[in-house]
């Protein structure tokens, strides 16, 4: 690994995957820096599952390339898998086996296992050891499984929609004990879910996938800094799009406005600037990737929602 | 590796063993006896007769029925032990979390088969080995080892069918992904190649051979041969069919005249049989077949496991 590589924990360049009913993921292409918590956000079936699994090295790219921690995913590759720890949807164990078994599993397959991390974990948030994890509750499995990617001691952590089937308390509960396990170790975590409010709650970083792309991925406190709500005369927002990306516009409202990044200098002082929530800016983007589907020149056409 | 191969496959080897003792014991103590049972019948053969040694084993049926089971042992490792490897793995998504670990999918895929192969091989072995000495006793008084059961329970062909079964069950759990559709796909499959290469390819294997004589009931075979059919030629050398014409200078001949009037009249005989001598060339051409056809299964199986993207 060269000094360069070691500030970016995952690259994609141009990364695709085409299933026989179309490109699941296509061209995206990001950079996640070392160290940090990032949110993959994404409607449902906008390609975060196939791109979490494509950095796990579980399904091949059908273009483009990868790197995590420098090495391209490659299931037969023992240097990337022990780099790697990676949680699956729905979060998979061995229904008869207990936790135990499963610290037991990590310990055989992994040659830096740590087993006091994982035992700890549990330990400290109850989970029954030798009890049969068909029997714990949706927030103790993952739980598990989450102890056995972490005891790996990897130094990226994949993590796909690990919160999706839990209640919102146990939900509230593995992220607040993710954001405790971040704080103590050299880890980059990348979290994919639809449910952005959680990703708030702990990521520094954000990457928006829509229909396979990555339209938006930057620091958090750097994409709330330039993404604004503009509301003046369309004359303005027009002379705006011409300098800033317009990423959502919305001219058939009560009042016309329009979400903007901001490229450079502040704009034209003929438009009103108002600050958005994280959640805000990514429905923009949603919102726009939807119009954009039938109205190819956003910005210019003003027409409002699109469909 | 050798922890997870042992944790998934322990009871298997368990059931297995205790399956296996069980087994031995009753082959040994059957064996043992059934053997004083026949040399001493032989010995007497003067006094007690034929019709005794028809009967000689009446006793004894649990254990050659349990004996005729073994041939199932080959579809049933097929279907519950080896389907399941790769299917139950994509059934739970496991294969996510083991291919994840730092053990590569090449290594989780040769520990596993090596173990999985290995160990039902071995034990098919094991059992053939034990049915094959058991079976000297039958085979002796049966004068026969080429039918059905025999043949398939006995030397090699239960080794190589076990192989081409447990590959099969490899091979159709990577391509179809799911543990039933895989367990009923290895089970229909293995039967269905299974009867096709009895009927179809094993008589053929090697050139029967011919022989001719009177009319009447089958020439006697030396003992160990395989009849394969017997014709009955008309004086023209034509086949006679199920409706013989018995010709009528023999129409009033008691039923016991009947063959030799039949003879003088010109009809033949024809037996079409395998000797003795063709047992060994036959088990090696059909289990090689087998673990042909297991070779490719294999070769299938680990490079859809390789390609798998869970």
């Amino acid at each position: 690994m060269t000094a360069a590589d070691a500030t970016v924990a995952i690259e994609a360049d141009g990364l695709g995957k085409r299933y026989r009913r179309g490109w699941a993921v296509e061209d995206c292409s990001f950079r996640l820096p070392a160290g940090r918590v990032c949110g993959l956000v994404g409607a449902n079936g906008a390609g975060k599952s196939t791109l979490i699994r494509m950095l796990a090295g579980l399904a091949r790219p059908t273009a483009g390339r990868a790197a995590v921690d420098g090495r391209a995913p490659d299931g037969n590759d023992p240097e990337f898998l022990r780099s790697v720890g990676y949680l699956a949807q729905d979060v998979p164990l061995y229904p008869r086996w207990t936790a135990r078994a499963h610290l037991a599993l990590g310990a055989a397959l992994n040659p830096a296992w740590d087993q006091d991390l994982a035992r700890d974990r549990l330990d400290l948030l109850g989970i029954p050891l030798d009890q049969r994890v068909e029997q714990l509750s949706g927030g103790m499995r993952a739980q598990v499984a989450l102890a056995v990617a972490i005891g790996k001691r990897p130094r990226v952590l994949l993590l796909d929609e690990p919160v999706a089937a839990l209640d919102p308390l146990a939900r509230r509960e593995f992220l607040a004990s993710l954001a405790v396990l971040m704080a103590g170790h050299d880890l980059t975590v990348l979290l994919s879910s639809h449910l952005l409010p959680d990703l708030e709650r702990i990521c520094d970083h954000l990457v928006v996938l829509v229909e396979g792309r990555a339209v938006l991925a930057d620091d958090v406190d750097e994409i709330i800094r330039t993404h604004k709500l503009v509301r003046g005369p369309e004359s303005a927002r027009r002379a705006l799009a011409r300098r800033h990306r317009v990423v959502d516009d919305d001219s058939a409202g009560p009042v016309a406005s329009a979400v903007v990044r901001l490229q450079g200098p502040e704009p034209d002082p003929a438009c009103e600037l108002h600050d958005l929530s994280l959640e805000d800016i990514v429905l923009a983007y949603l919102a726009g990737a939807r119009a954009a589907r039938t109205v190819p020149d956003l910005a210019l056409a003003g027409a409002g929602e699109g469909r | 590796m050798t922890w997870l191969v042992w944790r998934q496959h322990r009871a298997q080897v368990a059931w297995a063993a205790g399956a296996l003792a069980v087994f031995a014991a009753a082959i040994a103590i059957t064996g043992v006896h059934m053997a004083d049972l026949y040399g001493a019948a032989v010995r007497d053969d003067g006094s007690a007769g034929p019709r005794l040694l028809d009967h000689l084993f009446d006793g004894y049926g649990a254990i050659i029925d349990t004996v005729h089971l073994t041939l199932l042992l080959p579809v049933v490792l097929g279907a519950f032990v080896a389907a399941p490897l790769i299917a139950r793995e994509a059934d739970l998504a496991t294969d996510a979390l083991v291919w994840t670990q730092s053990v590569t999918r090449r290594r989780w895929l040769a520990a596993k088969l090596a173990a999985v192969v290995g160990g039902c091989v071995a034990l098919a072995a094991g059992v053939s080995a034990l049915v094959t000495w058991w079976s000297g006793t039958p085979n002796a008084l049966g004068g026969d080892r080429f039918h059905g059961a025999q043949f398939d329970t006995q030397n090699l062909t239960p080794v190589a069918f076990t192989l081409f079964a447990v590959a099969l069950g490899l091979a159709a759990g990577a391509a179809l992904r799911r543990t039933l559709p895989a367990v009923v796909a290895t089970v229909v499959g293995y039967v269905a190649v299974r009867m096709a290469v009895g009927i179809f390819v094993r008589p053929h294997w090697l050139a029967p051979l011919h022989r001719t004589g009177g009319a009447g009931p089958d020439a006697r075979l030396r003992s160990g041969s395989w009849l394969v059919k017997s014709d009955l030629l008309d004086p023209s050398g034509h086949a006679v069919g199920v409706r013989l014409a018995v010709p009528r200078s023999c129409a009033r001949v008691s039923a016991q005249a009947i063959d030799g009037c039949m003879t003088r009249a010109g009809f033949r005989t024809v037996i079409t049989y395998h000797p003795p001598g063709h047992y060994w060339p036959m088990q090696l051409a059909e289990s090689g077949l087998f673990v042909a056809l297991a070779a490719g299964l294999l070769a299938f199986a680990v490079v859809r496991t390789l390609r798998a993207e869970p």
